[in-house]
């Protein structure tokens, strides 16, 4: 079973190829991803609100995809309409906080009010971190109560700051995803952080999943550590069903 | 499915990879692997000896490497062009048939005289030219001279723009190892050809198993694969590979 928290749903503005519900399992079947949160591209880039819904029409289609609420810091009343329609909806599991393309650093005050505006739903964020920026994450965290965060792409070339972040504070999860590979990354991040909080994603469809999966067969990841990063904190932190079955392409071929 | 189930097609056979750096960055750790991957029948290895410090002196401890794994290629220091265009003239004579170009560590632009003159006097000498820096900006200097250049950094946000510039020149191919898209690889096979793409890893700096495992699962055909994964390299670098003098 691999599940993927780090994913998105719909467009991206780069030269790429087809995007949608389809694109999403294809790219997920070609590596044997049985499920993934997804955020909107449209959400996240440009309009959080419209984003949102179109996601949630499109997890009516598929039971292989749960969703992330996107909440633009920048309209807070926006994002807390979005957070109590769609999570009674029970197909989102967590809010999802970009900081770059709503000009929000993690330090700033509109950031902060998002995240605890999200802890008090009682659902994780996954929140993008680059370099330093997984440090401030992991302060935010513990001036939240309740807040639990999963950076993503644990700082990216920034790995050794997340290691120290995640040391900092039990409620900060890691999760990979990153379009370049450093030799040594990701092992020396999960030699050095408890197991239970490293998660797997992959940025999909923007990224391909070989980039997460690759870098963390080189770090030579197995046996349980390589379960609990595959699926089983996922399961846990999101609340997913216990009894997840892995989808009907997981039949252990090459795709 | 598992992480352990994708292990073998991580650790796919390669023919030849195009982008090995033997030495090390002094403003970053020591590698922690070696230059020879396991799997990977050919490595082209230049030497940072050669792209940082000393041209002369680097390009001959990748000369003097006598492993069969190893792909001797050549560096230059474009800070010094008339230090470099000598330079090539000096490997050619020992048999190199290719040239690997830093603009990055070295800090040059595209519209530097050097990158210019260099990438003139390399084609006219008939070698390969594996190029670092951004393929947006770094395709000028080689346009229109006939090059046969490998752009090693090509990352897919970018992707859109190499393929414009392919179209125009035949020689211009891309490495893998920063097509991490989706539909990377896929996109270059279906708009300029199959040909155009060259398995590269950066070893021991990146992780060798991710361009590995997206060649492995990627839409490309058997026979596309086989060329992406060596074929393609060395045919482009024929000369070398087999022994014949350039």
């Amino acid at each position: 079973m691999i599940i993927d928290v780090h994913a998105h749903w719909g467009p991206w503005f780069f030269t790429a190829g087809a995007s949608g519900t389809a694109a999403n399992l294809a790219v997920m079947d070609r590596y044997g991803i049985d499920r993934a949160i997804v955020s909107s591209s449209t959400a996240v880039q440009y309009d959080a609100p419209s984003g949102n819904r179109a996601l949630a029409e499109a997890l009516t289609t598929t039971d292989r995809l749960y969703g992330y609420v996107t909440v633009n810091p920048r309209r807070l009343q926006a994002g807390e309409r979005d957070l109590r329609e769609l999570l009674s909806t029970g197909r989102f599991v967590g809010a999802k906080l970009h900081t770059e393309y709503t000009g929000s650093p993690i330090t700033s005050p509109q950031v902060r009010d998002a995240l605890a505006m999200v802890a008090d739903f009682r659902v994780p964020a996954l929140v993008h971190t680059w370099d330093r920026s997984v440090l401030d994450l992991a302060a935010l965290c513990l001036d939240v109560p309740g807040l639990r965060a999963v950076a993503g792409h644990l700082g990216a070339a920034g790995w050794r700051h997340a290691i120290e972040a995640a040391r900092a504070c039990d409620r900060l999860y890691l999760e990979p995803c990153y379009s370049h590979a450093p030799a040594a990354r990701l092992a020396e991040v999960v030699a050095a952080v408890d197991d239970r909080r490293l998660m797997f994603g992959t940025d999909a469809t923007l990224i391909d999943p070989a980039c997460a999966l690759g870098s963390l067969i080189g770090a030579g990841v197995s046996g349980p550590t390589a379960e609990r990063i595959a699926w089983r904190n996922a399961v846990e932190l999101f609340g997913l069903p216990g009894g997840l079955t892995a989808s009907p392409s997981d039949d252990g071929q090459s795709h | 499915m598992s992480f352990d189930a994708l292990r073998a097609d991580a650790t796919m056979p390669i023919a030849l990879d195009i982008d090995v750096l033997a030495g090390a960055y002094p403003d970053r750790p020591e590698p922690a692997r070696p230059i020879h991957t396991e799997g990977v029948a050919t490595a082209a290895v230049a030497s940072l000896r050669a792209a940082l410090s000393d041209a002369r002196a680097g390009n001959d401890e990748v000369l003097a490497m006598t492993a069969p794994d190893v792909l001797p290629v050549a560096a230059v220091d474009l800070r010094d062009p008339l230090g470099a265009l000598a330079e090539l003239e000096r490997v050619v004579g020992r048999g190199i048939g290719a040239v690997r170009l830093f603009p990055d560590e070295q800090g040059i632009e595209p519209d530097f005289p050097s990158m210019r003159h260099v990438a003139r006097h390399a084609t006219g000498l008939g070698l390969v030219i594996l190029s670092g820096g951004d393929v947006r900006r770094f395709w000028r200097p080689y346009a229109g001279l006939g090059a046969r250049v490998v752009f090693l950094d090509t990352h897919f946000y970018h992707l859109g723009d190499f393929l414009l510039v392919a179209r125009d020149e035949p020689g211009f191919h891309t490495s893998t190892r920063l097509l991490n898209s989706p539909d990377g690889l896929e996109l270059v096979a279906e708009s300029v050809g199959a040909h155009r793409l060259l398995f590269g890893s950066r070893t021991p700096f990146d992780e060798v198993a991710v361009p590995r495992l997206r060649l492995a699962r990627s839409g490309l055909s058997a026979e596309q694969i086989a060329l992406v994964a060596g074929g393609n390299a060395r045919a482009l670098l024929a000369p070398m590979t087999t022994g014949e003098p350039t």
